[in-house]
């Protein structure tokens, strides 16, 4: 490729005025026929090596800096990935916790029925005990009164046949000697018969009622021991 | 130098990158880059038609986002439904063993590492080229 000398010359100034020269590969197909032309194309030529070198270095750089930001991304990716799996795993423990938590809940407020439950029912044998106790009381009691009453009877009836024995010999000797008397028959045995036999009769009275006051007494006391 | 270059990759800044190494290291001055596979079938398929207008050697990068088929499925389709005419590889990253294999079978002739210091890379690649061009050249891996 060949340049006519007005081309050439304009070119030549336009590279002294205002450093502006032809760039790129067409420099490569350009033939000097000229010295000053040549040193022109050279000096283009070098000027162009220089841009592509310096462009090419920067343009390097840049891709550098790309691929590391493209690694530092696919890092950044990967931590997101994984953050948002742990995030997914914290979720779904956390349901987890607030399930068993739920249960917990549930099993404290079962648990906490059947102590209540349990408590009423501690509560109703408790009664129960008490009631027991009471029956027991009002049966022992009952049971005693019984025997009281079964022992005044006895001893009522004890003593009302003594009391009869007593009076019916003493109204049958007393009979005897008033008949003795009254029909002058001899009263010096019948009267003495019938003064030791009222002695008699009068002791084992009172010896009767000593003793139903000392068994009344005794039983009393024993009830109280008991208590 | 290579006449003319097509490189196929989804990632804007590498397509700089290329560019101005390509331009360095002198390896062509026709460059073209495009950023999707579907494109690049589109283009071959009406310079197929045309019989004109293909590059003479195309990078073609392994996955290339957004597009309907992969790198190694976009070399197939030149290679087989567009003539292989082309001196045609994988421009990519990855450096799985199982993926070059599959390339190798798709038709490509090479597998250059891409990295920052891609300069190195694509000088070797610019030794190699007349072997490729010539199909004498075997399957490389520029690591």
């Amino acid at each position: 490729m060949k340049f006519c000398k007005k081309d050439k010359e304009q070119l030549l100034e336009l590279c002294k005025q205002k450093n502006i020269c032809l760039e790129g590969n067409i420099l490569k197909l350009i033939e000097a026929d000229d010295p000053e032309f040549d040193a022109y194309i050279k000096q283009a030529i070098e000027k162009d090596r220089e841009a592509r070198k310096k462009r090419l270095e920067i343009t390097k750089k840049i891709q550098t800096q790309n691929t590391d930001l493209s690694n530092l991304n696919s890092k950044n990716q990967k931590i997101m990935e994984e953050l948002s799996e742990t995030l997914e795993s914290v979720k779904e423990s956390k349901a987890q916790i607030e399930t068993q938590n739920l249960e917990l809940v549930q099993w404290r407020e079962e648990n906490e029925k059947i102590g209540e439950e349990l408590k009423e029912a501690i509560k109703k044998s408790e009664d129960a005990r008490i009631e027991a106790e009471k029956a027991k009381e009002n049966a022992e009691n009952d049971l005693d009164l019984i025997q009281k009453k079964t022992q005044f009877e006895l001893v009522s009836i004890i003593v009302k046949a003594a009391l009869y024995v007593i009076l019916g010999v003493g109204l049958v000797t007393t009979g005897l000697y008033i008949t003795a008397m009254f029909t002058n028959k001899d009263t010096q045995i019948i009267g003495s018969t019938w003064s030791n036999m009222f002695g008699i009769l009068l002791t084992n009275a009172f010896s009767i009622i000593g003793t139903i006051m000392g068994v009344k007494y005794a039983s009393e006391s024993s009830k109280k021991s008991e208590e | 130098m290579i006449e003319s270059i097509l490189l196929v990759d989804d990632e804007s800044l590498f397509h700089l990158v290329f560019e101005d190494a390509c331009s360095l290291l002198d390896i062509s001055l026709s460059l073209r880059s495009l950023d999707s596979a579907d494109e690049a079938a589109k283009l071959f398929a009406e310079w197929h038609k045309m019989q004109s207008g293909k590059p003479e050697c195309v990078f073609v990068d392994l996955n290339i986002i957004g597009s309907s088929y992969d790198g190694i499925e976009l070399i197939r389709k030149i290679n087989f439904e567009y003539g292989n005419h082309v001196v045609i590889g994988i421009i990519s990253s990855s450096n799985e063993p199982e993926e070059q294999a599959k390339a190798l079978q798709a038709g490509a002739q090479f597998w250059i590492i891409k990295s920052d210091d891609i300069e190195p890379r694509l000088e070797q690649f610019k030794k190699d080229f007349e072997g490729y061009k010539k199909r004498t050249a075997p399957f490389k891996i520029y690591k």
